[in-house]
């Protein structure tokens, strides 16, 4: 009977203790969910059709804050913006406007001017952000990407 | 009087316990690769040691941390010894850990009844590589924001969980100012002290167990009774045992002092590793790994996209499997290399193959990368005023990105000097205009005008007649 008082002690101490620690620890992963944050990349005018444009978008709440993007402008109100992640492993895309490629610097993933897979690992295209262009704008969703924007 | 309050504090602080249980006992002989484990002791303690000297100074903040650790490198007395010291004591540690892991299966280290002791060992090696790879993501410089990025990636890659495993390490929606705070807790708080206790339990065990002795290598043993009578022989006997101390304790030792020499010795030579840039997501980067992981990064890179997606969640947990397994599957009688042959084969295959995969991975022939530079002309080659052309041409156009010339280059493509037989100016101009829908090379036709093509084409027949990697001007 002792025995079951000092592991019934022991138990509700750590229970108490450990539960409460462990709830802390994973509140941000239960209690923050993303929702859109529309940021501007820039007026309109300064994508020129038919270029890679190389911009940067503020992420709030990150640290580092500004995160580069690839923008292709297909017309006036058409555009591509891409995510410089690598759809392997997160590493930084570079484009080459000679041979109009994005190269990753890590695995070999090399991506054509529609950030379709050409070489190396990665199975699928540059991810795109979701774009809006809004007061002569245009702007992209921060969380329309994979988390590793 | 020396001698008298020597056994007071002996007595007063059980210091008999130990110096009777651990240091005034028999064991089986041992060998000097059996300093092994001595050697992860003084790395450890090195480790522990450097870390708290820098861990008052560092500063877990995305906008300081890059900054506290120019500081300790560049303004603390010491600082770059004791940066450059843990630096090089957790790249050897990572490597020692590796060696007496392969040196446990070599020698069949996890057999009865050292299951407990194998099992915590490779709970620590999760453990070291976990601290390696934090300890390299808290110079947050513009690498290491990327490592983050990387290891993010695996982990979004997790069926079913992987978002909010993302979240819950980033410590919200975005790396951000609650991402730091928590990879340090883990580095000195967390991991550590779990590591520590783990270790004591490690050399507990070993203690308690001790370690598979040449006797248990000489002959099958079948059962725990067989294994207690040929241990307890070896150690007790003439010349199958020794004194732990100080003959064992001296033995290890050395080895230990050797690789914290060698560490000393890398910490002098090298120094710390050079600070990239600040952490940032902006500017272009050509990232790379610590060099201990630079195997698995090379493992990657050959894998066709049908695989990659799983395989670097699937290939950890994998590997986790296999080492938890190994004691429960291989139950046979037989110790040591000599009775285990494929044992041998394995350890050193998958030794080698890390080395080739490192090997590949520092010269990384998959990587295309923008390269203004045009190619180089061997010194005794004169270009005409086309090909000359063609020259500047074959940079703007991106070719250099994927092309090497005779040995000098990117090597993504074929080296345009090794093509066997010379292409023809009829098949180059084929080739750049519309390349064979199975090779990755853009489709230049809306790209290059009729006379930018045919001043490529004369550089390329050139090129191709260039030989070795002779002197270039």
């Amino acid at each position: 009977m002792l025995k079951w008082v000092v592991r019934g002690i022991g138990v509700t101490t750590a229970g108490v203790v450990g539960g409460s620690g462990i709830a802390t620890l994973v509140s941000p992963t239960v209690r923050e969910r993303r929702t859109p944050s529309w940021q501007p990349i820039g007026p309109l005018e300064q994508f020129e059709i038919g270029r890679m444009h190389e911009t940067v978008v503020r992420t709030p709440g990150a640290a580092p804050a500004e995160t580069g993007v690839y923008v292709w402008s297909e017309s006036a109100d058409q555009f591509i913006v891409f995510s410089r992640a690598c759809t392997d492993l997160g590493c930084p895309v570079r484009w080459d406007p000679g041979s109009q490629w994005f190269f990753c610097p890590c695995h070999g993933g090399i991506f054509n001017r529609r950030g379709e897979p050409e070489a190396g690992p990665p199975a699928i295209p540059l991810y795109r952000y979701q774009w809006r262009i809004h007061a002569g704008h245009l702007e992209v969703d921060v969380f329309s990407v994979p988390p590793l924007t | 009087m020396a001698g008298k309050w020597r056994a007071w504090v002996k007595d007063r602080f059980g210091l008999q316990y130990i110096q009777q249980h651990v240091l005034d006992r028999r064991i089986p002989k041992t060998s000097w690769y059996q300093g092994d484990g001595a050697a992860l002791l003084v790395l450890l303690a090195t480790l522990v040691i450097t870390g708290m000297c820098m861990a008052p100074t560092y500063t877990p903040s995305p906008d300081d941390a890059h900054a506290s650790v120019a500081y300790i490198t560049e303004r603390q007395w010491l600082g770059w010894f004791v940066r450059g010291l843990h630096y090089w004591s957790a790249g050897l540690m990572v490597v020692m850990v590796l060696a007496h892991l392969f040196r446990q299966i070599l020698v069949a280290g996890y057999k009865f009844p050292r299951e407990g002791t194998w099992l915590i060992g490779v709970m620590l090696l999760c453990l070291v590589i976990t601290m390696g790879f934090i300890g390299y993501v808290l110079r947050w410089d513009q690498r290491a924001i990327y490592a983050l990025r990387v290891a993010l990636t695996m982990f979004w890659r997790v069926p079913a969980i992987g978002d909010d495993l993302v979240v819950f390490i980033q410590g919200g929606e975005a790396i951000g100012a609650r991402t730091l705070p928590r990879l340090y807790a883990v580095h000195v708080i967390f991991v550590p002290l779990l590591l520590l206790s783990l270790v004591g339990w490690h050399i507990y065990l070993v203690i308690v167990h001790g370690v598979t002795s040449k006797a248990e290598r000489r002959q099958p043993i079948a059962s725990l009774d067989e294994h207690q009578r040929v241990y307890t022989e070896a150690k007790q006997s003439e010349h199958g045992g020794e004194d732990f101390h100080p003959t064992t304790t001296a033995r290890t030792g050395a080895s230990g002092f050797i690789v914290f020499m060698l560490a000393l010795g890398l910490t002098l030579g090298l120094g710390p590793p050079a600070l990239g840039p600040a952490a940032n997501l902006v500017t272009p980067a050509f990232v790379a790994e610590e060099w201990y992981f630079a195997w698995y990064s090379g493992l990657i890179a050959l894998l066709p996209p049908s695989v990659a997606p799983w395989f670097v969640v699937a290939f950890p947990l994998l590997v986790l499997a296999i080492l938890i397994a190994l004691p429960l599957v291989d139950r046979g009688p037989n110790r040591g290399f000599r009775r285990r042959p494929l044992a041998v084969v394995i350890v050193v295959a998958i030794v080698a193959t890390m080395l080739f995969l490192t090997d590949l991975r520092r010269r990384s022939p998959w990587t295309g990368w923008p390269t203004p530079e045009p190619p180089s002309v061997p010194a005794d080659v004169q270009l005409s005023p086309d090909a000359e052309r063609g020259r500047q041409l074959f940079a703007a156009h991106g070719c250099t990105s994927c092309h090497a010339i005779a040995g000098r280059g990117r090597q993504v493509g074929p080296d345009l000097a090794r093509i066997s037989p010379p292409m023809s100016a009829l098949e180059l101009r084929r080739y750049i205009l519309r390349p064979p829908e199975h090779v990755a090379m853009p489709d230049y036709q809306d790209m290059l005008s009729e006379l930018e093509l045919r001043q490529i084409v004369a550089f390329v027949l050139v090129a191709q007649t260039f030989e070795g990697e002779a002197q270039q001007r």
